[in-house]
């Protein structure tokens, strides 16, 4: 899983988002290091919707214009808890061999 | 026109490059996410913005209709020609091979020796040439790797039979054979299908039995044919007779290509998955339609500039303008009514 996917879904972890809340999220979510751009992120979005991971929760019309909120689907829950499963996996046995080089702290 | 409807419009024009259905699904609502982080008096898109929508645009456009919802008859007859064609390709090599082996002992000793034996395979080797193995090799590679809907791979094993095939032509510096016209139009209209269409996975969802019924019959009409194309040419029966009258095999081949068109229209093949075979059979259909008049000799045996054009420009043209229509953006829907 991309980075910028892994992220998005983080994003809808919590609670349905619209699209310029999936980006603030993002960048907080990441300490400002990814910043989406609008394109990128409906690709990804589309991709989700079409992977059955994301489902739109509902819309609502803000100042004239269509504002789409997304959440997660059970699927994607699972495929984002899996995931992050991975990469603390990952992450721990990294750590764990660090310390056993003695460490960088 | 003021500075927000200015910004407005250039975030339209950028968005025009996303496939239509997916403009009139999400692009009010990726608008609205734009004009959103807009800066304050920002009056035109920024570089790195334009960039994004027009890349994420394209990619959304090569990735096909399959993936964004949109259901387009050309799109989908696209992807259906990308799984068939080699398929339909292969199959006339093979039966280039089987059919001789099908005629009478004596007859097939004839037919088979004056054709420079089983050699004579047709697809995109030349004639009597043992680099045969080789394209037939990359012709079962690229069947393999349609049906498994690996487009990319697929597209790599196509240029790789593209540049081979531009290799040994410089090796052998006679015109290909009937069949590797067919071949050769068949693998730029393929290239095309594959670019531009959602490609063999979205073809493998549309394809039934009767795809293959009439390919199978449409294959065998080409081969016959082919024969009696042997048989108006001179070279190949220096000195015998050909194992039966060329007639029959026209008249056979015929009767298989009237069944094939019949069998297509009564099963309500898609139209445009039809018409993208007939031009696929564009340089075929040209070589043997000169082949009565006498000129087919020449255009075999000493092929000019003009007459590879002749045979070629029509599928070049047909597949450049293929891959055009899928990803440029229609500018008379850019702008908002």
């Amino acid at each position: 899983m991309q980075e910028a996917t892994f992220l998005i879904l983080t994003a809808l972890a919590t609670g349905s988002q619209h699209g310029y809340g999936i980006i603030t999220e993002v960048s907080q979510i990441s300490g400002g290091r990814v910043r989406l751009r609008a394109g990128t992120l409906y690709t990804a979005l589309d991709r989700l919707r079409i992977d059955e991971m994301i489902a739109v929760d509902r819309e609502e019309i803000v100042d004239n214009r269509l504002r789409r909120y997304y959440r997660l689907t059970p699927k994607g829950s699972q495929k984002l808890a899996a995931e992050a499963a991975r990469l603390q996996a990952n992450a721990a046995a990294a750590l764990s061999r660090l310390d056993l080089a003695g460490g960088t702290t | 026109m003021t500075g927000s409807s200015g910004l407005e419009q250039g975030y339209r024009r950028l968005l025009a490059w996303y496939p239509r259905a997916f403009r009139r699904d999400q692009a009010d609502e990726i608008l609205g996410v734009l004009m959103a982080g807009a800066g304050e008096g920002q009056r035109r898109p920024r570089l790195a913005e334009a960039a994004d929508l027009l890349w994420s645009g394209l990619k959304m456009r090569l990735r096909g209709p399959a993936l964004t919802g949109e259901s387009r008859p050309w799109s989908d007859a696209l992807a259906l020609f990308s799984l068939v064609a080699p398929l339909f390709l292969l199959l006339a090599d093979v039966l280039a091979v089987a059919l001789p082996y099908g005629l009478h002992p004596v007859a097939q000793f004839r037919f088979v020796s004056a054709f420079g034996s089983h050699t004579e395979i047709g697809g995109l080797s030349l004639l009597r040439q043992p680099i045969f193995d080789v394209t037939v090799g990359l012709g079962v590679l690229l069947a393999i790797l349609v049906l498994l809907g690996l487009r990319w791979m697929a597209l790599a094993a196509l240029g790789a039979a593209a540049v081979y095939w531009v290799a040994a032509r410089q090796m052998v510096p006679w015109i290909p054979y009937p069949l590797q016209l067919l071949t050769a139009g068949g693998y730029l209209l393929e290239m095309a299908a594959l670019i531009a269409s959602p490609g063999p996975r979205r073809g493998r969802q549309l394809v039934n039995w009767r795809y293959g019924v009439v390919l199978l019959a449409a294959a065998a009409a080409v081969q016959l044919s082919t024969f009696w194309y042997g048989a108006r040419s001179t070279p190949w029966f220096l000195g015998g007779a050909p194992p039966a009258p060329p007639v029959v095999w026209l008249v056979s081949s015929l009767v298989l290509a009237v069944a094939a068109v019949s069998l297509a229209l009564a099963w309500k093949l898609s139209r445009y998955f039809l018409l993208l075979l007939a031009v696929m059979c564009y340089p075929y259909a040209m070589e043997l339609a000169f082949t009565p008049s006498g000129s087919g000799s020449d255009l075999l045996g000493s092929p000019t500039p003009l007459h590879l054009a002749a045979l070629f420009l029509p599928p070049v043209l047909f597949a450049c303008g293929t891959v055009l229509a899928a990803v440029t953006p229609r500018r008379s829907r850019l702008l908002p009514s």
